[in-house]
């Protein structure tokens, strides 16, 4: 039997050839697409796959007005600007385009930079705004780039700047909230991998295509109220410089739920500029991170624990002889003169040493600071009041401070008596007005907090956290008996009752520390401290102020106090509190 | 070959029922084999073509959708920088240094309702 091809048929040998051209064909895309298959798929998609990162907003920090939540921190996006100058011919007509559209904005130099012609990238302007960037980009000028990023931007200024923090150049939180929640703000980046045309457009075609949307960070909402925060400042500015220091704090608490309704601290800065900021002191938040030997504002607390655990009652006495003894030291008072039988109420009201340290050694066998008494003392200071370590606020740099445990060599009994009345021991001022708030609010310790929620979904209400609960540091029996006390104490002392708004009850107590140079107590710088509460029947805030310069005697109640009190009437008003009666 | 189609046969005879009409329809068209290929490559060209024709299709609405984000990125960014202006015309140094403020006055007095 013969081939067909071989019978000399025209269209025999034509379909011959094409089965031939066919089979090369075929022979030669099986080569490609399927024994070279993985090397030009690789190829492939080096040149038409895409990947890029969809980065997540960073949540806003809002503050609360009333009831009602402002942002504080806020993103927006800027542009740079930049230049090829190997593709730009005519440098002065773009500078000329530039100066007029980003004058503000162009580095100093940025005519000299296009003059550069062998470099191609020159950054000739930064943080244009959107609308620069869109003038800019209408002119269409050859070998112009731009480049976007987002900024934070604070549109209260400098409000409560030590208690946000910043955002650094890499987009991490420094300091603050910014960098406590850092995690929760940045959110999570996204990802889109896909095929695109030459343009860099994104093609649906392919099926190697992955979108994964972008998570933005939490928009979290702040106790901080930016009416108490913007007051609590004003009010610090004022009483440093009617007192002459140079460095301050005022903490504003709600002792009912935890939250803290102002920080504000002197001297500041401002976070839109923290580039510029010189001394890297200035980030810190002293009210977390400086910790401090608060004085007698601590004798609040050695009163409590004496009253909660039955060893006296305001009306206890004890006779005071401006000294006391304590093994081979001697305590001394303050103020002294006031010798003779003293009740509890007068150790409060003129802060008698010689009166907590009795209160401590009554807590042992009534003459001595044993261990059970110091055992006492730590249980309460460290584990009820949270003294001497970190209180968990969601603030970045908190300090743990320090309250020696009795088991330690250091923990003897004349550290013990000094305790008594805030020495030799290291707080800062949120563990001592968070313990003071749970002193005199029904003995609750809440979890001081920062942080009120998140923003809901309509930008305008707040998904709330539950206040917490952590502990009953005293009864509630001993936290009415400890407000009637300190109540009393800020009415002993003229100037401050008749600075007090009348028909609410107000209480609080003095600190004066005698500062720590070179191991030694020098009594030509003190730092004064005010604690107090202040509400209708029952506290509706705590507030703590503390005042210091360098090389000055400040005193609590002559310096912080003012401070206080101005804070005070002015809270009354604002929650607007009505007076008994 | 005769086995196949007396097999044939009765299988047809087996499924066909009674009393139907069967009519077998032979065109008078007949297509040799280079016609054969020409229909194939003018239907592969077709269909190529209809894959061509919707692979465009879909790229043109990629292209509409990129437009589209590009849009709303545009509109999100004038959102924002709405809101900050928005933020800082409301922010409390404003509200202090505004001519509202400087015409307010401290109460004198202050009365609280029972």
């Amino acid at each position: 039997m013969k081939l067909e091809l071989q019978q000399g048929s025209r269209s025999r040998i034509l379909m011959g050839l094409v089965l031939v051209v066919v089979i090369i064909y075929i022979g030669r895309l099986f080569y490609l697409q399927v024994i070279r298959h993985d090397y030009y798929t690789l190829q492939a998609d080096v040149e038409q796959l895409k990947s890029r990162v969809i980065p997540a907003k960073r949540g806003l920090i809002y503050a609360m007005d009333g009831n009602t939540p402002v942002p504080l921190v806020m993103n927006q996006s800027v542009y740079t600007v930049f230049a090829d100058p190997q593709i730009i011919k005519n440098d002065a007509a773009v500078a000329k385009v530039i100066n007029e559209v980003a004058g503000g904005n162009t580095r100093s130099n940025f005519e000299s930079l296009l003059a550069k012609k062998d470099t191609r990238y020159q950054i000739l302007a930064t943080k244009l705004t959107h609308m620069q960037a869109e003038k800019l980009k209408e002119k269409n000028l050859l070998g112009i780039g731009f480049h976007e990023e987002t900024q934070r931007v604070y549109p209260e200024g400098t409000l409560a700047s030590q208690a946000l923090g910043f955002v650094n150049a890499e987009g991490n939180g420094n300091y603050g909230v910014e960098a406590a929640l850092n995690e929760r703000l940045s959110g999570i980046d996204g990802q889109l991998r896909t095929v695109t045309d030459v343009r860099d457009v994104p093609l649906t075609i392919g099926d190697q295509n992955i979108h994964i949307p972008a998570k933005d960070g939490d928009n979290i909402v702040l106790s901080i109220d930016r009416n108490v925060q913007s007051y609590a400042e004003d009010a610090l500015k004022r009483g440093l410089d009617k007192a002459g220091a140079t460095q301050g704090s005022v903490l504003v608490m709600n002792p009912n739920n935890g939250q803290v309704l102002a920080m504000a601290n002197y001297p500041t800065y401002d976070p839109a500029k923290f580039s510029e900021v010189q001394d890297a002191a200035l980030f810190n938040n002293a009210i977390i991170s400086a910790p401090y030997e608060p004085a007698s504002v601590i004798k609040t607390f050695t009163i409590a624990t004496g009253i909660d655990r039955g060893v006296i009652t305001p009306q206890s006495t004890y006779v005071n002889t401006d000294s006391i003894r304590v093994y081979d030291a001697t305590i001394r008072n303050a103020y002294p003169g006031l010798t003779g039988t003293r009740t509890m109420q007068d150790v409060l009201d003129n802060s008698l040493n010689t009166g907590t340290v009795t209160v401590a050694q009554r807590l042992g066998d009534g003459t001595n600071i044993n261990r059970q008494a110091r055992d006492t003392m730590y249980d309460y200071f460290y584990n009820r009041f949270g003294l001497g370590h970190g209180t968990g606020i969601e603030l970045a740099n908190e300090s743990a401070g320090l309250v020696i445990s009795p088991e330690q060599q250091e923990g003897n009994a004349v550290r013990y008596s000094n305790m008594t009345f805030g020495q030799g021991l290291n707080v800062t001022m949120i563990q001592v007005a968070a313990g003071f708030s749970a002193v005199v609010s029904g003995g609750n310790y809440y979890q001081p907090t920062v942080v009120a929620g998140t923003l809901g979904e309509d930008g305008k209400t707040v998904n709330g956290k539950e206040p917490r609960i952590v502990r009953q540091s005293v009864s509630a029996a001993t936290s009415e008996t400890m407000r009637t006390m300190l109540h009393n104490a800020r009415q002993s002392v003229n100037y401050m009752r008749d600075a007090d708004k009348k028909g609410y009850t107000i209480g609080g107590k003095t600190g004066t520390a005698e500062t720590l140079k070179n191991g030694a107590y020098v009594k030509s710088e003190t730092v004064g401290t005010y604690l107090g509460y202040g509400g209708k029947d029952t506290p509706e805030y705590v507030i703590m102020v503390q005042v210091a310069a360098p090389n000055r005697n400040l005193e609590g109640g002559l310096h912080a106090s003012p401070i206080f009190t101005d804070v005070s009437n002015w809270m009354i008003d604002y929650l607007s509190i009505p007076p008994k009666g | 070959m005769s086995y196949s189609s007396q097999q044939y046969t009765a299988r047809r005879q087996q499924n066909w029922g009674r009393n139907q009409n069967t009519t077998r329809y032979v065109s008078n068209v007949k297509l040799g084999p280079v016609a054969h290929t020409v229909l194939v490559a003018l239907m592969i060209t077709v269909l190529g073509l209809i894959y061509l024709t919707q692979a465009t299709r879909a790229t043109s609405y990629d292209y509409e959708i990129d437009r589209i984000d590009s849009k709303i990125s545009e509109l999100a960014v004038q959102k924002e920088n709405l809101e900050i202006e928005n933020a800082r015309l409301t922010s409390l140094n404003t509200v202090k240094n505004s001519t509202v403020a400087a015409e307010m006055t401290s109460p004198a007095h202050v009365s609280y309702t029972q």
